[in-house]
C-alpha cells in the first residue's frame, strides 16, 4: 500500500486513519498466515453446518434402529451412514451435526451473556471510581473459584442438564471478560473526550453507552472470541462427567461419554466426537493465537 | 518476606469468606428441602417440622451462616446423606489420592514444559520451533477425556499397565504402576500451556541487557539461556503454574472419574449426580480452599523467586 500523506488534518484525523489501517491490517496479517486463515475457514464451515444442522442431517439424530446397532464406518451394513451408527444404531454423522449444534450453541449463549455481564461490571467499575474497589474484589472471589467448580456447583444446586451448564459457562466467563472491560475502559477513561462530553452535559449513561462501551467493544469482542474455545472445552468436560446435556441429547461430550462403553468394540462412537470438540477447539485457539499477535504490537517484529 | 505472607494472608480472607458464602448460599436455593429428605418419604408433616427446628433451618439466614462458619471452622461439615458418615471424614478419604494424582503430573509435565519451551526459543523460527509450538496449541486444545480414552483404549486396554483405581499409596510399587495413566492423561493437557509462557517469557528475557553482558563476558550460549535468562523467565511461569492450577483440577475431576481415582473431584462429581448435598458442598469447599491455598503459596514462591515483589 503506498502511503499518502494528508497535510492540514487534525490529531484525532490521524488517529483515527492509523485505527482503521491498523483493522485491515490484523485481517490482511490472519489471512497470510495459513494455519489462522484455515481455521477461520473451517470455522466458518462448522458454524454453518451446526445451523443449518436440521436441514442438512441425512438422518434425524434420535430415530434409532438396533439392527444397525455399532455399525463402523464404511460397514455393510449401514451403507448409507457416512460416518457408521452409534450405540442405538442412530446416524453418527447426523448426531455430530446436531452434537456441534448444541456445543456450540452451549458456547456461544454461555460467552454472550458472561460476557455481557463482565462487560458490564467491568465498564461500571473503571466509570464509577466508588464502584472499582468492590466490584474487582468480588471479581477476585469469582477467579478465585476454579470455574469447573462452578459447573459443579451450579449442578448441585439447579440439577444435571444444559440450562445448568450454560449458567455455570457464563458465570465462569464474567470475571476474565471483566478485567478486560475494565483494563480497556480505564485507558478510554483518560481520553479528552470523556471529559468534553461530560462538559457538554451527557448524562452518566450516555458516557458509559456512547463513549466507553462502544469504544472499548472490538477489545470486548475479540477477547469473548477467545474465550469460546475455553467454554467449549470445559462445556464438554462437564457433559462428559454427566453434569450438562443428558441423553439421548445430541451433545458432543455426552455423545463421547456414551461411546466410552464400547471403546473396545466401536471405536468410532465415542472418537468422533472427541475429535469434533478437538478440532472446533483448536481452530479457535489457533484464530486467537493470530488475533492476538496481530493486535499486540508489542510481539510483532 | 513474612510481611509479604502476612499481607497475603489479609487479602485471602476476604476471599475465603466470600467463597464460604456462595458455598452456603448455594445450599440455600436447592429446591429440595434437607429436612424432607432427611426425614425420609413416610415421615409427616409434624416429625418433618421437628427435624427443621433440630437442624435449624428455620432461623434467619445470617444466623444459619454464623452457624455455618462456626461449624466449618469447628471442621464439622456435616453428613453424607448417603453414606451417614461424617464429610471431613470422606475428604480425609480422598484428599491425599488427589494430591498425589496432581504431584505426580506436574512432577513431569512442568519440567517437560519448560525444557521443550526453552528449546523452542533456542531455536526460534526454525522447524523445531514450529513443532513445539503446534504441538502446544493441540495440548491447549484437546479434551482430557480423549486423551484418557485413547491411553485407556490402547494402553490399558492391552492390559500393559492398569487404569481402574488405585492400588495403592504411590510409594507402594502397585501403586505406583497404577498412577502412571492417570498421571499422563492429566499432564498431557498441561505441558503445551507451560511449554508456550516459558518459549514467550525467555525470548522476553533473552534480549535484555544483562543477558548481552553476560554474552559479551564470553560465556557459552546455553549457559546464557540457562543460567541467565531462564531464572529470570522463570517467574511468569511460576505464575502460570499457579493460575494452571484451576485448569488442571478440572483436568482431575475428570481424571479421576475415568480412571476410578477414589479423589476428590470423582466423590464430588458423585455426590452432585446422587444428590447428596453435605457432600457435595464440602467438596466443592474442600477444593476452592485447596485451590486458594495452592495461589498463596505460588505468590510467595513468587517473591522468593523476585525479592523485588515483596518489598514493593
Amino acid at each position: 500500500m503506498t502511503d499518502v500523506t494528508f497535510p492540514l488534518q487534525s490529531d484525532a484525523d490521524q488517529r483515527a486513519i492509523a485505527t482503521l489501517r491498523r483493522k485491515n491490517a490484523v485481517w490482511r496479517r490472519i489471512l497470510k498466515d495459513p494455519p489462522a486463515a484455515a481455521a477461520a475457514l473451517f470455522l466458518v464451515i462448522v458454524v454453518l453446518a451446526a445451523v443449518l444442522a436440521p436441514w442438512i442431517a441425512p438422518f434425524d439424530p434420535y430415530s434409532n434402529n438396533m439392527r444397525l446397532r455399532l455399525c463402523p464406518i464404511g460397514g455393510a451394513r449401514c451403507p448409507d451412514y457416512l460416518l457408521g451408527a452409534d450405540n442405538q444404531g442412530r446416524d453418527m454423522l447426523s448426531r455430530i451435526l446436531f452434537g456441534l449444534r448444541a456445543t456450540l450453541g452451549m458456547g456461544v449463549t454461555a460467552v454472550a451473556v458472561g460476557g455481557g455481564l463482565g462487560a458490564l461490571i467491568g465498564l461500571s467499575a473503571a466509570y464509577f471510581k466508588r464502584l472499582d474497589q468492590p466490584l474487582m474484589r468480588l471479581i477476585d472471589v469469582l477467579l478465585s473459584f476454579p470455574s469447573i467448580l462452578f459447573g459443579l456447583a451450579i449442578a448441585a444446586v439447579l440439577g444435571t442438564g444444559l440450562t445448568s451448564l450454560v449458567i455455570a459457562l457464563s458465570i465462569a466467563a464474567v470475571p476474565s471478560i471483566a478485567r478486560i472491560a475494565r483494563g480497556a475502559a480505564q485507558s478510554i477513561m483518560q481520553q479528552e473526550y470523556m471529559e468534553a462530553g461530560r462538559a457538554v452535559g451527557l448524562g452518566d449513561g450516555a458516557l458509559i453507552w456512547r463513549y466507553l462501551a462502544l469504544n472499548c467493544w472490538p477489545t470486548i469482542l475479540i477477547y469473548m472470541t477467545l474465550q469460546l474455545g475455553q467454554a467449549i472445552l470445559l462445556g464438554a468436560a462437564l457433559s462428559f462427567l454427566g453434569l450438562g446435556a443428558q441423553p439421548p441429547t445430541a451433545e458432543l461430550g455426552s455423545m463421547a461419554a456414551d461411546g466410552r462403553k464400547f471403546l473396545s468394540i466401536a471405536p468410532h462412537v465415542s472418537t468422533i466426537p472427541c475429535a469434533a470438540i478437538f478440532l472446533v477447539v483448536l481452530a479457535f485457539n489457533v484464530l486467537g493465537d493470530a488475533l492476538r499477535d496481530a493486535l499486540d504490537p508489542k510481539l510483532r517484529q | 518476606m513474612a510481611r509479604h505472607i502476612a499481607q497475603r494472608l489479609m487479602i485471602s480472607l476476604p476471599v475465603l469468606l466470600g467463597v464460604l458464602m456462595i458455598g452456603f448460599l448455594l445450599l440455600q436455593v436447592v429446591p429440595t428441602d434437607p429436612a424432607t429428605v432427611v426425614a425420609g418419604p413416610s415421615a409427616t408433616k409434624a416429625e418433618v417440622e421437628a427435624i427443621r427446628q433440630q437442624m435449624g433451618l428455620d432461623r434467619p439466614l445470617w444466623v444459619q451462616f454464623a452457624g455455618y462458619l462456626g461449624r466449618v471452622l469447628q471442621l464439622n461439615l456435616g453428613r453424607s446423606m448417603i453414606s451417614n458418615r461424617p464429610v471431613v471424614d470422606e475428604i480425609a478419604l480422598t484428599f491425599w489420592p488427589t494430591v498425589e494424582l496432581m504431584l505426580a503430573c506436574l512432577i513431569w509435565a512442568v519440567p517437560l514444559g519448560i525444557s521443550l519451551g526453552t528449546l523452542a526459543a533456542r531455536r526460534r523460527g526454525t522447524t523445531i520451533d514450529r513443532a513445539i509450538m503446534a504441538l502446544s496449541v493441540m495440548g491447549v486444545s484437546v479434551p482430557v477425556f480423549w486423551v484418557g480414552l485413547i491411553l485407556i483404549q490402547y494402553v490399558g486396554g492391552a492390559g500393559l499397565l492398569p487404569f481402574q483405581g488405585r492400588n495403592g499409596p504411590i510409594w507402594t510399587a502397585d501403586g505406583l504402576i497404577s498412577i502412571i495413566l492417570p498421571a499422563v492423561t492429566l499432564g498431557a493437557v498441561f505441558v503445551g500451556p507451560v511449554a508456550r509462557m516459558t518459549r514467550t517469557s525467555l525470548l522476553e528475557t533473552l534480549g535484555a541487557d544483562y543477558v548481552r553482558t553476560a554474552r559479551a563476558k564470553g560465556a557459552s550460549d546455553w549457559r546464557v539461556t540457562i543460567r541467565h535468562a531462564l531464572r529470570n523467565a522463570m517467574i511468569p511461569v511460576v505464575t502460570l503454574v499457579g493460575l494452571q492450577i484451576g485448569f488442571l483440577l478440572g483436568g482431575s475431576i475428570v481424571t479421576e472419574t475415568m480412571f476410578a481415582w477414589p479423589g476428590v473431584g470423582r466423590m464430588a462429581v458423585g455426590a452432585i449426580t446422587s444428590n447428596d448435598f453435605p457432600l457435595a458442598q464440602g467438596a466443592i469447599l474442600i477444593l476452592a480452599v485447596g485451590f486458594m491455598v495452592v495461589n498463596l503459596i505460588v505468590d510467595v514462591l513468587y517473591a522468593y523467586l523476585d525479592p523485588r515483589i515483596a518489598r514493593s
